[in-house]
């Protein structure tokens, strides 16, 4: 019985397009990570331009680009805007920028100070083991993967279940003879799967296959917690929403209350003090940390999810169950 | 006329229209709002260091440059200095000196401070006969609002295609269509129409959205008018298009959004990439790239490019039109077949 439903699921997939979505999807994410993402993002440390025009300053170092009249050193600074000059023709030394913030701005004075004189090269230790570019791969390839499951995945799903609930296949159910809880598992698992799937070919795709190999195990367990939440929310919807007009407002709201502050605190410092108490933040950095190589070793989080995805099941349970007994 | 009324009507009553109009102009007020936020505490530098390992003074030091966080052990340090969200640089005394540690995955900008980081602590005494001079940025709209503004304003733009679009969807699943054909109305007068349904909505949406944004000269506010009638009329032809291809709403606002994801990412993706040669002429070929670019121009006050962009959006304008034109014809032909 589940195997059939599970085939006529599969059919239903391949004939809306879901796979070939999901595989454009793909594509489109390994492209931009492989030659776009790596290659612009990277931030250099701010220029010095030296204006001396009598030449008192002995000792400087290479990495200060001279200049040879005021005028030159204001367009310099005008077009790199955090880039600090440095005006030696008096006898006072005159250090000129554009307001950054406080504490960058005193770095970047004594930065250029320093940059007077010849110093000999040191280096910071390294107690990391990735370099930039991994670095780099693995933080998109999980805001892509996450972006896939929460937006266009949830999409797909919820697109699938509105035809059947259209063509009133949910109804036939009622008067076929199984369990119903089996409907529900047979569409989880072939969201479930088709996620999983995903979630191998990006990792092994756009973090390179030795290393994925090692992340794998620890990616696909946050991957499927993240799944289930997702393909249960979509059912829930489809059970509960009109049509698929009412889903499309319903979609945006989700979409922006799921992705948006996770990606506000994950990406940058904004922090917000209420962010330890959103599920979504927890699930996005473990999904993270996963591809970082620290799995969540917590077992609340765990506990937590597994709570979190019977509650939803038991919800899209009884919404189903009203579904069907609905009249025509 | 008559029928142009009911257009705008039965679009007034789509709750997904409506929603599509003002989502545009909220996030416009938000960013509005938010610009008093203060962006520029991204960049500032976070150390870390070890408990009872610095002198007070040396810590002090450190405060001017960022924030400071202090660990118990060395592999708390360590953590956290690997941890893949900041850019903490660690920092341990050295005799006089100091040592510092990253995790090797920073960009340039924090390896390089690492780096220098020790010179820095060594030259902290030497004062000279200093003077420091701090300019006023020269303007707010800079950097990322900058992008974000020009983003918003193209999505308000190139959002009017949603409207007619769900309107010929709409009338495609309640049969309208057929009872359409019946009607004394020529196809011209219909394309029309519909047309208008999507410029009219883009173009209020779009002009509500610049205004929450922007205080522009008249010439300047004009010239963005331009920009934004326009853009509204390729949306409109774009909605005209959805609507022929799609068979069900499902359908079409897939293409809705399919769309909308290309148009912001394109202009943007190039932007940062700062692409240029063959890759940025190919850009061109979806107009949200050359609105992006009129609106990125008009923002920093750069007249003379605005030409070149409204007239690749009046090329797009023509070229699209003449399609859907002569589709529809081929399509007439080969429908009493």
């Amino acid at each position: 019985m589940f195997c059939s439903l599970f085939k006529k699921d599969c059919q239903i997939m391949l004939a809306g397009k879901f796979f070939l979505v999901a595989f454009g999807s793909l594509i489109l994410y390994t492209l931009f990570i492989n030659f776009g993402y790596v290659n612009f993002m990277n931030a250099e440390l701010y220029n010095v331009y030296l204006y001396d025009p009598q030449g008192t300053q002995k000792e400087v170092s290479e990495l200060i680009y001279p200049v040879d009249s005021l005028e030159e050193l204001n367009t310099a600074l005008s077009t790199d805007a955090n880039g600090v000059g440095v005006d030696a023709s008096s006898d006072t030394l005159d250090i000129v920028f554009y307001f950054g913030s406080e504490k960058a701005d005193n770095h970047r004075a004594d930065y250029a100070l320093s940059l007077l004189h010849q110093e000999n090269e040191y280096t910071a230790r390294i107690v990391g083991t990735n370099t930039l570019e991994s670095k780099q791969r693995k933080e998109m390839c999980c805001e892509l993967l996450f972006i896939e499951i929460v937006a266009v995945g949830f999409l797909g799903i919820a697109s699938i279940l509105f035809k059947e609930k259209q063509m009133g296949v949910i109804r036939v159910h009622a008067v076929l003879p199984f369990k119903k809880g089996l409907f529900i598992m047979a569409k989880l698992t072939v969201f479930l799967l088709s996620d999983l799937i995903f979630a191998v070919l990006m990792t092994a795709f756009n973090i390179g296959f030795p290393d994925a190999v090692a992340i794998l195990p620890a990616v696909l367990v946050q991957t499927a917690i993240l799944s289930l939440i997702m393909t249960l929310t979509g059912f829930g919807c489809t059970m509960m929403l009109k049509d698929f007009r009412q889903f499309s407002l319903a979609y945006v709201l989700i979409v922006i209350f799921v992705s948006a502050p996770v990606f506000l605190s994950a990406n940058t410092s904004v922090k917000m003090a209420w962010i330890d108490l959103y599920p979504f933040y927890h699930v996005y950095m473990g999904l993270k940390n996963a591809c970082f190589g620290i799995p969540v070793t917590d077992p609340v989080y765990y506990i937590c999810s597994v709570g979190g995805i019977v509650i939803l099941f038991l919800i899209v349970r009884t919404a189903f169950h009203r579904e069907m007994g609905k009249e025509g | 006329m008559r029928g142009l009324f009911y257009q705008i009507k039965s679009v007034w009553k789509d709750k997904l229209c409506i929603v599509s109009f003002f989502l545009p102009i909220v996030v416009a007020c938000a960013l509005h709002f938010i610009g008093g936020i203060d962006l520029s505490s991204v960049a500032e530098f976070q150390f870390g260091v070890l408990k009872h390992d610095l002198s007070t003074q040396t810590a002090s030091w450190l405060e001017r440059y960022g924030s400071v966080s202090v660990y118990e052990t060395q592999e708390e340090l360590i953590t956290a200095i690997n941890d893949p969200s900041t850019y903490m640089i660690g920092v341990m005394a050295d005799g006089d000196t100091i040592q510092t540690m990253v995790s090797g995955d920073e960009l340039d900008l924090f390896r390089r401070t690492a780096d220098t980081l020790p010179a820095l602590y060594k030259g902290r005494e030497s004062t000279g006969q200093i003077s420091i001079t701090v300019l006023e940025r020269p303007d707010m709209m800079e950097g990322l609002q900058n992008i974000f503004i020009a983003i918003t304003l193209v999505v308000a733009m190139f959002m009017g295609c949603t409207f007619n679009a769900m309107n010929i969807i709409s009338e495609k699943e309640n049969g309208v269509e057929l009872l359409n054909q019946t009607l004394p109305m020529t196809q011209s007068e219909y394309v029309m129409q519909k047309i208008f349904v999507g410029f009219i909505g883009g173009c209020l949406s779009a002009v509500l959205t610049a205004c929450c944004y922007f205080r522009l000269p008249v010439w300047n506010a004009l010239l963005m008018f331009a920009l934004i009638i326009l853009s509204a009329f390729i949306a409109a032809l774009i909605g005209l298009f959805i609507g022929k291809l799609s068979e069900s709403l499902m359908v079409g606002v897939v293409y809705i959004k399919i769309i909308m994801i290309i148009f912001m990412a394109v202009p943007l993706v190039s932007y940062l990439l700062a692409a240029g040669g063959l890759i940025s002429v190919l850009c061109y070929l979806v107009p949200s790239s050359a609105s992006f670019e009129g609106i990125m121009n008009l923002a920093v006050n750069n007249n003379s490019m605005i030409a070149k962009d409204m007239l690749i959006l009046a090329a797009h304008c023509v070229i699209w039109f003449l399609l859907y034109l002569s589709i529809s014809k081929w399509q007439k032909k080969h429908m009493w077949r």
